[in-house]
């Protein structure tokens, strides 16, 4: 049994583990992808040489504390492993990890669900088209696997990361026909100057957002605001976007990017309690000072426990990794309280910003609008929105409507569908969205080939100790 | 598009529904697809072509069928790397 | 007629049962010896009666209920198990159910997707399955059209017996107390928690089950697999996706000395990997698939693992449906019971229909229940 799995290897994943370790804990990470840093310092194949990889100011935090966690001793990473299960045991918990070669069961005394989080989905005619991707799968393929993976791009959406996304494109070569927001401009700086304090302590994330503005107007890109999205148009492919003034613009990719939302099953399989996040949807994992769950021994960081950004996610996994080592015994309270002190501080300084850039990027009209009935709502099963629609005049429980229709019951759990219907059920019985709860949360987390499942034993003490 | 300037693995050849595609070590099997201008992965029940929509695993739209002796094994071309001589196939899930 | 339920149609057993039409003496009625074995083939007259239901069923609610009976097959891996399903297939054939043994260059003909390892199958045309999904929500909307009210996200609180009939006092949405004649507890495995409120054991125990269902691929299992000597149930329902069951167990959760049934049963890793385990070495093909959802739901059985469906003897106008096969048994109950409450020609005959099944049998138990 190990003292420590952490599942994410992000920010706060590594500023957990680089706390756990120095306190003498074991400690393993596990994580889809095969190197460390997360979905916001995704690095390049380890055979790749890349130069000034994300040379940005923005970047400097995050890579310097993959630099530390690299160089760390005693922390065994986990890379290409996916975490299917998660249960409380005698006295740990037991994860199911799965790789392409095997899946085997760890226990472990504390668990921290450092998961990050994924784009926000939202069901426009035409999303379904190959083509249209998130914002975050595009910049996904710019940071990490190097390719500009399409012609021709117009990014829309609410939140300003496009604009940085377009700026990587552009530098890397790629064509960016527009960014598109889908709110006016002076929306954006009403809500930037509601708080000017904010902006003076982070004048340094503005100046990024100023010069990828800079990229942009410098390769003739085209920033509009007031320009919503009302559908990607074609027949095999991306052929143009379509937007509410009735104008079309010619493209092969459309990048969407309205926001975040955290990835919530393992917390939500393993029994811990989760909020709806308040605007752009999704389950936040509630948690104490220390970010434990009501679930003792399980603990949360980063945009599991609501979307924040990568400053708020190494807080908060600092604090994590100094929780988990006071609950172990290997930190008493007093020397938790001041390891933690600075970080609570800087914590709170952050959250202003957080809450700031959430105002500003707040899909919340988007969000509000009713797309056409024959729009797919569920990409997995091809559930439509008439077809959700005509089941809400008798069932409105989410699992009641999944059931009915099959929204939900595919591969992907229901994480591209269940906002949408939430969304929906609230808006036909006058609630809030999830106040009802949301779809249960099911083992596997990820599917699994189930050849590797047969042979499943129980807990092998010694499956991570090397 | 590949971008310039970087580094990479050594190239090999795999197979997409039995059209030769360059790749290099490190990509996956989505990279290579989409570099070669393939963003058609799947099929839906209709019959539509679906594409690679997160990036991340999360979202299974990128599932391709890859093609093996022993069977045929459904994966997410997004986290699967490419390989060598790889079978990859786009159509109804079989 | 009104029917009260505690959350909404479908939401418990009903709705989260893999939907087999499984007309075969069950595995779980070999494995307590000849004897016992003997004695089950007498549910066989209520799996006749099913297979006919099930035939006529789309029709009967007009409605596509994705019924697929193109044959199960129950098959076996050692002569010992050839053994056992060669005299079960005697006494389901003596009971006038369409069993057939079959196997070599047969069997492969029939099912060329089984693996080497099995070398004989007990074949029964009629069985299949259909779709949860579809069939209580058509049920519905039967009775609904034959004039049934349906209260949904109602709770029954107390059951008070009066001459000639109940008053039945509900809470939640449809919250108010009720007069009725009769009285028909058919909650699954909250039945036994119903009639208590009318001061009768209903001896149904609390299991929970765990199934597990692949990604979507293309048809290529037409039947229903069941094993004799393991633990499994397969098929590919309408939607393309493998269910994979048979009777594994997930873990009740438990507290105040008693199971709780509010909360959700746990996923057992044994019973995962143990029921993944048979259903690939049966069907090599299904390692291949992808996992998608493991899912776990209670059901309850009786001691003798027969199905509760009749009249309650102690208390008149009390009648029960409940007890485990309610899938596949569930229309024939349904209209068995039905026939038995409106009295008159049919009730006597529905009655000698359900013997196999009657409350009456554990009626020493509210002996003691006072009235």
């Amino acid at each position: 049994m190990i003292d420590l799995a952490i599942i994410g290897g992000g920010p706060a994943g590594q500023a957990a583990a680089e706390q756990a370790a120095a306190a003498g804990l074991s400690v393993a990470v596990f994580d889809e992808q095969p190197r460390p840093g997360g979905q916001i310092a995704r690095q390049p194949p380890a055979g790749f040489t890349v130069p000034d990889w994300l040379a940005g100011r923005a970047y400097a935090e995050v890579r310097a504390q993959l630099a530390r966690f690299e160089g760390l001793g005693g922390v065994a990473w986990h890379g290409g492993t996916a975490v299917a299960g998660l249960a409380a045991g005698a006295d740990g918990f037991r994860l199911t990890v799965v790789t392409p070669d095997g899946a085997e069961r760890v226990a472990a005394r504390r668990v921290l669900v450092a998961a990050g989080c994924y784009d926000l989905p939202v069901p426009l005619p035409g999303w379904t088209l190959p083509g249209v991707m998130s914002a975050g799968a595009a910049q996904a393929f710019v940071k990490s696997q190097r390719i500009v993976p399409g012609g021709r791009f117009v990014l829309a959406g609410t939140h300003p990361l496009m604009l940085v996304v377009a700026a990587q494109i552009v530098e890397s070569g790629g064509v960016v026909a527009a960014v598109m927001f889908d709110q006016p401009l002076g929306r954006c700086v009403a809500r930037a100057l509601a708080d000017p304090l904010t902006i003076v302590r982070h004048a340094g994330l503005f100046v990024d957002a100023a010069a990828a503005r800079r990229v942009l107007a410098r390769a003739g890109v085209p920033v509009r605001f007031g320009r919503p999205l009302a559908a990607v148009e074609g027949s095999e492919a991306v052929a143009a976007a379509r937007f509410a003034d009735g104008s079309i613009m010619a493209c092969d990719r459309v990048a969407l990017c309205y926001g975040f939302v955290p990835q919530a099953d393992l917390p939500r399989q393993a029994g811990a309690t989760v909020r709806w996040q308040a605007v752009a949807g999704g389950w936040a994992t509630a948690h104490d000072a220390w970010m434990e769950t009501d679930r003792p021994g399980l603990f949360v960081a980063g945009e599991t426990t609501g979307v924040g950004g990568a400053a708020i996610a190494l807080c908060e996994g600092r604090l994590a990794g100094i929780g988990i080592a006071r609950s172990l015994g290997r930190l008493d309270d007093a020397a938790a309280a001041g390891l933690a002190r600075a970080t609570r501080r800087r914590h709170a300084r952050l959250s202003g910003f957080a809450r700031m850039l959430a105002a500003i990027a707040d899909p919340a009209e988007v969000l509000a609008r009713v797309p056409p009935a024959d729009t797919i709502l569920c990409r997995c099963e091809d559930v439509t929105h008439a077809e959700i629609d005509a089941v809400l005049a008798t069932a409105t429980a989410p699992n009641a409507v999944k059931l009915a229709t099959r929204c939900g019951m595919g591969v992907c759990q229901g994480r591209m569908c269940e906002g949408a219907l939430l969304r929906r059920i609230a808006a036909a019985d006058g609630t809030a969205p999830g106040a009802a709860g949301g779809f249960t949360a099911r083992f596997p987390a990820r599917l699994v080939p189930i050849d590797l499942l047969c042979g499943l034993d129980d807990v092998s003490a010694e499956a991570v100790a090397d | 598009m590949r971008i310039a300037g970087t580094e990479r693995g050594a190239p090999f050849t795999l197979f997409v529904d039995g059209e030769e595609m360059a790749a290099f070590a490190g990509e996956t099997i989505a990279t290579a697809m989409l570099a070669d201008g393939r963003a058609a992965m799947r099929r839906d029940r209709s019959g539509a072509p679906r594409g690679l929509f997160c990036n991340m695993g999360t979202c299974s739209e990128c599932l391709v069928t890859l093609r093996g002796d022993g069977g045929a094994r459904r994966v997410r071309a997004c986290l699967t790397p490419a390989a060598p001589g790889l079978r990859v196939e786009t159509g109804p899930a079989a | 007629m009104l029917i009260v339920e505690a959350a909404h149609a479908n939401a418990g057993a009903s709705g989260q049962n893999a939907g087999s039409l499984h007309f075969q003496i069950e595995r779980r009625f070999l494995e307590q010896g000849e004897a016992k074995a003997a004695e089950a083939a007498a549910i066989t007259g209520l799996s006749r009666m099913a297979v006919d239901d099930w035939r006529g069923l789309e029709q009967a609610l007009g409605a596509d209920l994705h019924v697929h009976m193109h044959g199960g097959l129950m098959v076996a891996e050692t002569a010992d198990e050839v053994a056992m399903l060669e005299r079960k297939a005697a006494r389901e054939r003596a009971a006038g159910l369409s069993a057939e043994l079959v196997d070599g260059a047969e069997l492969r003909r029939i099912a060329p997707y089984l693996s080497e390892r099995v070398i004989a199958a007990n074949h029964m045309a009629d069985e299949g399955h259909a779709d949860p999904r579809a069939v209580t929500p058509a049920f519905v909307a039967a009775a609904r059209a034959a004039g049934a009210v349906l209260a949904e996200r109602t709770r029954v609180t107390a059951i008070a017996r009066r001459a000639g009939g109940f008053a039945v006092t509900l809470a939640g949405a449809g919250a108010g107390t009720v007069q009725a004649d009769q009285l028909l507890i058919a909650a699954g495995v909250w039945s036994a928690g119903v009639g208590a409120l009318a001061n009768v054991h209903l001896p149904l125990f609390p299991v929970a089950l765990q199934m597990n269902v692949t990604e979507r691929v293309a048809p290529f299992l037409p039947h229903l697999i069941q094993h004799v000597g393991r633990r499994l149930s397969m098929k590919q329902a309408h939607a393309g996706n493998v269910l994979i069951g048979g009777g594994w167990p997930s873990r009740m959760a438990a507290g105040d000395g008693r199971f709780d049934l509010s909360r959700r049963p746990e996923l057992l890793a044994p019973s995962l990997a143990g029921n993944l385990a048979v259903a690939t070495a049966v069907l090599p093909h299904v390692g291949g698939l992808n996992l998608i959802r493991s899912w776990t739901g209670t059901t309850a059985i009786t001691a003798d693992q027969y199905p509760l469906v009749g009249a309650v003897p102690c208390a008149p106008g009390l009648f029960v449906a409940a007890g485990g096969s309610a899938f596949t048994l569930g229309p024939t109950f349904a209209r068995l019971i039905a026939a038995q409450m409106a009295g008159g020609g049919a009730a006597a005959e529905a009655k000698a229909a359900l013997a196999i099944a009657a409350p009456a049998r554990f009626d020493h138990l509210n002996s003691f229940m006072g009235g």
